[in-house]
């Protein structure tokens, strides 16, 4: 019996040895931790480098850097808050970084701008995360949505890009190649992805003059332009591949790299890589995949585009919230900021004009090459044409309850029940009930 | 009649037991077969069986280019460290149910199982926040801890229908003889619950190598991500490329199955002696 | 069987003290990470909390009557219904099917038997990513295989809206049913060969012998067996997650334990999230009661 309670003993022994050595989080240095999504392994190598240079200048801070996948940010920021502790620093949506603010969780970043230059940042970009005058977040880098086409497949068809929703949905039927009954190549590759679902509702209803939600802040999905929407999404549907609502992005940009699709009607910068290292090399440039405005809508004036910039945000309630901002002032410092942009050249475009101007920056292989696509983004951003996901006009900042309306997913279902074969109406009604009963739930409305 | 009804049963048999190993083994070959192709050819269409141009390129940039090493290392620890908890504990506690009368054990034997019933979803956001009030969010001990005690109930289980399966007379014999309970442990229940305990052990480090939910909320640093969280994590970044997936896959499918055929024998006999006897 | 009973009490009397000390740990472990969460769970679906923001507003069995009303609940329930019962269903038969093929002796048998169990022993994302890939609508080995055997005219593509609960099911299928062959298998192995002999004897055909004599010996396992891949596939998470995450068609998969997710990190509602998944727990429970009422009496028996 004895010898039975010693090797329980020893049992419970061992553990509680091995609990300190697995619960190595010994910290005498200020740990800050940021976390953010650029997972791309160069743009990790090169947040190292800045962080190494940083914490030999301040020694006495140690920067943690974590690369987060995309979807997985919000929830991980969620548990995070939800348990009192949250990464000094992260990245965010827009509307996320607003989210928070409005719910005092972030501190003012006012030191951050003012360091950069107020007047250097480039003004489509101030109101990514400002609220009641203050800045709350500052965009890592900024990107715009763009519409790509294969410019030789168009020629060879005699068509020009498309203008408008018709002209989009005539091309698409137009480019349609069959081949012993099967479908060789598809006029238009349209992701599913949720989170671009979101994106894609967003842009289309602002390129058609609609709104998401009134003054007062109530849902407004059974207007004429959300109809004519829903009725727009129908038709893609007959020209789109058939599972196009499972594909994601990246499969969007593979039929367009392969051949497999001539459009796709939302792309972003990081793209080009794709294309080189998948497209045949004699036509991976943009003289084939060829970049131009967006479509407008029947109701609408404007071709727009979804920007694409998570805010760094700074936690309040974080330990070493300063130390974090220091770090930040020393990340947009211009020798270690283009050597980040560098790591995906087309996509993360710079927040400031200097950095514009700095010959260092422009004096890239991959920005030389792919020029157009770079100024198509840069249109624009100069013209302030582009929003955050479910943004219409930069008042909507103020909505601090689009994140909600985002993660709940109904704008995506109301999609597919679209698409399904609900008639318009009754989808836009069926996503306004529940987005209604969402802000009533969250406090945001009264019943 | 007789004689013609045995081959055809035979060619039955092998049949479908070739059926059965194909639709295993089959799905994984693919994926060895993409992780050896260079980027253009993972699209061709149509798909080249194998490769044309077979090439390592997808797993020398699995190590050159992500954090793949880490999380292998993490999930062998985190898995390892596990199995020996859970053994540890699990089996002084069933010998207890099994060995020994207290008051309220049958209950306590039937409360624990009960719990197997609580699907992590439900109970992984409130732990976070617990992990949280004790300090140990974002380390490996708290998903060695969680890991644990959401294997304890099924590993209780399956081992106290093992230690039950070995007679009381055998032990009893040893200790009529004059040896303390503590070498009767270790020379008569320890051999004859040994497959048991293999066997729980893989039930154990399977779920706490597989793991996805646990690790994906209570892990943040990417230096203490488990290979399925990193992996999605490749599945979902930017741009993905499925030669490079199909690499990771491949190599965490390898230990985990290199293990599995190693204990194998002792998997199946386990399991019947006694694991799943209700 | 039984021992001296002098001795045998006196053994076993002997040290209960030391077997609560065995047990503890265990205890402790299952009360604090286990219980001691899902009580919180209970007490936080009587709140209306936000997942993140710090107050809490105690209201409450608001979030079940919300629950009752809420047309996505329902909805969920019905996908977790037949995801659940066709997988677990499915999972049986092809399971017991191939214990009975394992079981057999032929040549390769220990091999084959090792092989099968592979996919079981695979971690959840690489059987998605594995499934994914062949099941590619454009590049995926399936439906080119399809389309060129002419069983397709078109690439069925597996993840739309039409097709990703089937492809999930037989996904899930491949993915679980291991478990259950090696559950019958290990069964099988322990029948007394005698059972047969008789039989053979008396002139029982292959069928009858299945029926009067494998088939009542498996019923215990089977009675388990049914009842833990029933529970783990009306909890399943990490395959429903992965397998419809990243596509708007994940809708038609939106299982009760997604949506429980969902409500708690996209809809950020804590409260309604936990209500979700306290209810979930509490139809587990009743109908395992109501299983062990249906079946366990003649379980005692074997």
């Amino acid at each position: 019996m004895t010898r039975q309670a010693r090797i329980l003993a020893g049992v419970g022994l061992a553990v509680a040895v091995l609990v300190p050595v697995l619960g190595t989080d010994a910290q005498e240095k200020k740990a800050v931790r940021l976390w953010h999504t650029e997972t791309e392994p160069q743009t990790v190598a090169v947040l190292n480098q800045i962080v190494a240079d940083f914490e030999r200048l301040r020694p006495d801070v140690s920067v943690k850097m974590e690369a987060l996948a995309w979807g997985d940010l919000e929830k991980k920021l969620t548990a995070a808050l939800a348990a009192g502790a949250p990464p000094e620093a992260s990245h965010g949506q827009a509307i996320t970084c607003a989210s928070f603010a409005a719910k005092g969780l972030l501190r003012p970043v006012d030191d951050l701008v003012e360091s950069l230059g107020k007047e250097n940042l480039i003004e489509g970009f101030r109101n990514l995360c400002r609220l009641d005058g203050k800045y709350y977040g500052v965009g890592h880098a900024a990107a715009a949505s763009v519409f790509v086409y294969r410019k030789d497949l168009l020629a060879q068809k005699g068509l020009k890009p498309p203008r408008t929703w018709d002209e989009l949905i005539q091309a698409a039927e137009a480019l349609k190649e069959m081949k012993d009954g099967q479908v060789v190549r598809w006029g238009l590759s349209v992701t599913g992805q949720p989170l671009l679902v979101n994106i894609q509702v967003g842009e289309l209803l602002r390129s058609n003059g609609g709104r998401l939600f009134d003054p007062e802040g109530r849902p407004t999905l059974t207007e004429k332009p959300m109809i004519e929407l829903l009725d727009f999404y129908k038709r893609l549907n007959a020209v789109l591949p058939p599972g196009w609502t499972s594909h994601g992005y990246l499969d969007t940009f593979a039929n367009l790299a392969n051949g497999k699709a001539a459009m796709v009607y939302q792309a972003y910068g990081r793209g080009t890589g794709y294309i080189e290292k998948y497209a045949p090399a004699e036509i991976a440039d943009p003289e084939h995949f060829a970049v131009t405005d967006k479509v407008v809508g029947p109701s609408g004036k404007q071709s727009v585009a979804q920007i694409d910039s998570e805010p760094w945000m700074v936690f309040k309630q974080a330990k070493y919230a300063n130390e974090a901002v220091e770090f930040l002032k020393f990340f947009y410092k211009e020798e270690n900021y283009v050597r980040y942009l560098h790591t995906v050249p087309i996509h993360l475009l710079p927040m400031m004009k200097s950095t514009y101007r700095n010959p260092k920056y422009t004096d890239n292989a991959s920005i030389k090459k792919w020029r157009p696509w770079v100024d198509m983004q840069e249109t624009y951003f100069k013209q302030d044409r582009t929003r955050p996901v479910l943004v219409m006009e930069w008042d909507d900042m103020k909505k601090p309850y689009l994140l909600e309306v985002m993660g709940s997913g109904i704008l995506v279902d109301m999609v597919l029940d679209s698409v399904k074969g609900m008639p318009s109406a009754e989808a836009a009604a069926k996503a306004q009930k529940r987005v209604e009963e969402l802000l009533v739930r969250a406090g945001y409305l009264k019943k | 009649m007789k004689a013609l009804r045995r081959p055809l049963w035979r060619a039955f048999v092998y049949t479908a037991a070739l059926g059965l190993a194909a639709q295993a083994v089959l799905p994984l070959l693919w994926m060895f077969s993409t992780s050896l192709k260079p980027p253009r050819e993972v699209f061709a269409s149509p798909p080249t069986l194998l490769p044309a141009a077979p090439t390592l390129e997808n797993f020398f940039r699995l190590f050159a280019e992500t954090a793949f090493l880490t999380y292998f290392v993490n999930s062998v620890v985190v898995s390892g460290l596990t199995v020996l908890l859970t053994m540890a504990v699990g089996a002084a506690g069933a010998y207890s149910l099994t060995r020994f009368r207290f008051p309220g054990r049958e209950p306590l034997a039937k409360l624990i199982l009960c719990t197997y019933m609580f699907a992590p979803i439900m109970i992984v956001i409130p732990m976070y926040i617990l992990a949280r009030r004790l300090g140990i969010v974002n380390t490996r001990l708290v998903l060695v801890l969680s890991y644990a005690s959401f294997c304890l109930p099924f590993s209780l289980w399956l081992l106290r229908a093992f230690f039950r399966s070995i007679p009381l007379e055998l032990e009893e014999a040893a200790l009529v003889d004059g040896a303390g309970r503590a070498r009767a442990v270790v020379h008569v229940v320890v051999p004859l619950a040994l497959p048991g305990v293999i066997a729980t052990s893989i039930f154990t480090f399977t779920l706490a190598w597989n793991d996805y939910i646990f690790t994906r909320i209570l892990v943040a640093s990417d230096e203490l991500k488990t290979l399925p969280v990193g992996v999605q994590d490749l599945f979902s970044a930017a741009v993905v490329d499925w030669g490079l997936i199909m690499a990771a896959g491949m190599l965490i499918t390898i230990p985990a199955l290199a293990f599995f055929m190693a204990v194998q024998r002792h998997l199946v006999a386990g399991w019947g002696s006694g694991g799943l006897k209700g | 069987m039984e021992g001296p009973p002098t001795l045998k009490r006196g053994y076993r009397l002997s040290g209960s003290a030391v077997g609560v000390l065995g047990i503890l740990p265990a205890v402790l472990l299952i009360a604090g990470l286990i219980l001691y969460p899902v009580a919180y769970a209970v007490w936080l679906s009587l709140h209306d909390k936000h997942s993140f923001f710090p107050t809490e507003q105690f209201i409450g069995f608001r979030n079940y009557v919300e629950i009752a009303h809420d047309e996505e609940f329902w909805d969920s329930l019905w996908r977790g219904i037949v995801y659940a019962a066709g997988t677990t269903a499915l999972q049986l038969g092809v399971g017991v099917a191939a214990a009975l093929v394992l079981h057999q002796s032929f040549r390769g048998r220990t091999a084959v038997r090792a092989l099968v169990l592979f996919p079981y022993m695979i971690p959840t994302i690489v059987a998605v990513i594995v499934w994914r890939w062949l099941l590619n609508d454009t590049y995926g080995l399936v439906d080119y295989l399809l389309v060129r055997w002419g069983l397709a005219r078109q690439p069925v593509v597996w993840l739309s809206v039409d097709w990703i609960m089937t492809s999930l099911i037989a996904m899930s299928v491949w993915q679980f049913t291991p478990f259950v062959v090696l559950s019958v298998l290990a069964r099988l192995q322990t029948i007394p060969l005698e059972l047969y002999e008789a039989a053979r004897v008396d002139g029982a055909s292959a069928w009858s012998r299945f029926r009067h004599v494998t088939l009542p010996q498996l019923k215990a396992v089977l009675f388990v067996v049914i009842l833990l891949r029933g529970i783990w596939m009306f909890t399943k998470f990490d395959t429903v997650w992965l397998w419809g995450e990243g596509a708007g068609a994940g809708r038609e998969i939106r299982t009760l334990p997604i949506y429980a997710y969902m409500r708690t990190f996209t809809y950020y509602q804590a409260g309604f999230g936990s209500a979700l998944a306290v209810l979930m727990f509490a139809m587990l429970m009743v109908a395992t009661l109501v299983y062990f009422r249906m079946f366990w009496r003649e379980e005692e028996a074997t």
